[in-house]
């Protein structure tokens, strides 16, 4: 509670205790001899009076020294609660342009997601597809290479074969022609080529 | 002036001529054969030996040490040869030996009229081949032919022939070894 509202409860009570400590000050009126008839509602003016002076004054002091501190106890109740209505109101407003701003963030981070992922997929796909290309082509490579080599080796081999078969068959001549050619056959040989030989004119 | 191959080529044809005039002198045509013989002989020998060719030619001896040492060493043979080897041997023309050797050859040819011609068989020569063969190169050489007959059983057979640095192979190895080198390039032929 704030310390002038306290002071003025304190005020008012203390108007109430005065009023009441007069209307006491009287007993005497207030225990007066009976009545009859209209009498008994109509007010006693041994009692209207001092109750009317007390009602008046305790009027006055409330109006003097309650009225204002009620009203200004209300007046800023009431400015508390305008203001806390204009924060609400303002919070409100601003809760609402922040969730609308991150509901829009949110709009633009899922696109931006979207378009990630879109865009991972798409070079995925392109760096598989290189991938498989390049595999492709160190295969075919490979198996070139292999082809190569096996067709090398059977050509190798098929002339070392053919090499050493020429070579076993000039040496069977070559033995055959020195021993078992006579000298008339030698002769005879040498008498050809020198028909068929070039000739020395020849260049 | 002329130039140190125009004075080489000078001595290579001044020492063959030298040689053949001396052996004509004294022993005629056989005489001149005998010589051609023995010079071949010795070029042969100094291309097999490094050591008695580096010896002829060598420049820390003196010229009377060179010429002694062809006397000594060539000492069986020709007379007029090693007179003309030692004045070589002397001036250090040993190096010209095979350059004269050539032109020997081909003064035998241009002043005799005749054309040496080296035969290599593995038999003897009968005269009827001597006749075919001389009949043949004396044609085709447009001179006088002799034969110089060498037996080679190494060539296998049939025959060959070289006069004035050409040569005639018709040996049973070469042809040999034709066909080896024929069956061993025909590769592609051996597809099964």
């Amino acid at each position: 509670m704030i310390p002038g509202a306290k002071k003025g409860m304190f005020k008012v009570g203390l108007t109430a205790a005065c009023a009441s400590a007069l209307s006491f000050a009287t007993p005497a009126l207030a225990f007066a001899e009976e009545k009859s008839g209209i009498d008994v509602i109509l007010p006693d003016m041994n009692e209207f009076i001092p109750m009317l002076v007390a009602f008046i004054i305790l009027v006055i002091i409330l109006a003097k020294f309650g009225w204002p501190i009620f009203d200004g106890i209300v007046k800023r109740r009431d400015e508390a609660i305008k203001d806390s209505l204009k924060k609400s109101e303002d919070a409100r407003i601003e809760s609402e342009r922040l969730l609308e701003e991150y509901r829009k963030q949110l709009a633009d981070a899922k696109s931006q997601a979207a378009q990630i992922i879109a865009d991972a997929k798409k070079t995925g796909e392109s760096v598989q597809a290189d991938i498989e290309n390049k595999a492709r082509m160190e295969a075919d490579n490979m198996i070139e290479k292999a082809k190569a080599a096996i067709d090398s080796e059977r050509k190798a081999a098929i002339s070392e074969l053919q090499g050493a078969a020429a070579d076993l068959s000039i040496s069977v001549v070559a033995r055959l022609v020195g021993e078992d050619l006579s000298d008339d056959d030698h002769r005879k040989i040498i008498e050809r080529y020198v028909n068929e030989a070039g000739s020395f004119n020849a260049n | 002036m002329p130039t140190n191959r125009l004075v080489e080529k000078e001595k290579v044809v001044t020492y063959a001529g030298a040689l053949l005039d001396a052996a004509n002198q004294m022993g005629g045509q056989e005489g001149v054969l005998e010589i051609r013989d023995e010079l071949e002989q010795i070029v042969r020998i100094m291309r097999q030996s490094i050591d008695l060719t580096e010896a002829l030619s060598e420049v820390t001896y003196s010229p009377e040490q060179r010429a002694a040492l062809v006397r000594s060493v060539f000492a069986e043979c020709n007379p007029v040869l090693v007179d003309v080897l030692a004045v070589m041997a002397e001036r250090g023309d040993m190096g010209l030996l095979n350059r004269v050797c050539a032109s020997f050859e081909d003064q035998i040819t241009e002043k005799l009229n005749v054309t040496v011609v080296d035969v290599t068989t593995v038999v003897e020569l009968d005269d009827h081949l001597r006749q075919i063969i001389t009949q043949k190169t004396s044609a085709e050489l447009g001179t006088d032919v002799v034969l110089r007959e060498h037996i080679d059983a190494s060539i296998l057979g049939g025959i060959l022939m070289s006069a004035n640095g050409t040569y005639i192979d018709a040996s049973v190895k070469t042809q040999l070894e034709n066909a080896r080198t024929t069956l061993k390039q025909t590769v592609d032929g051996g597809e099964c």
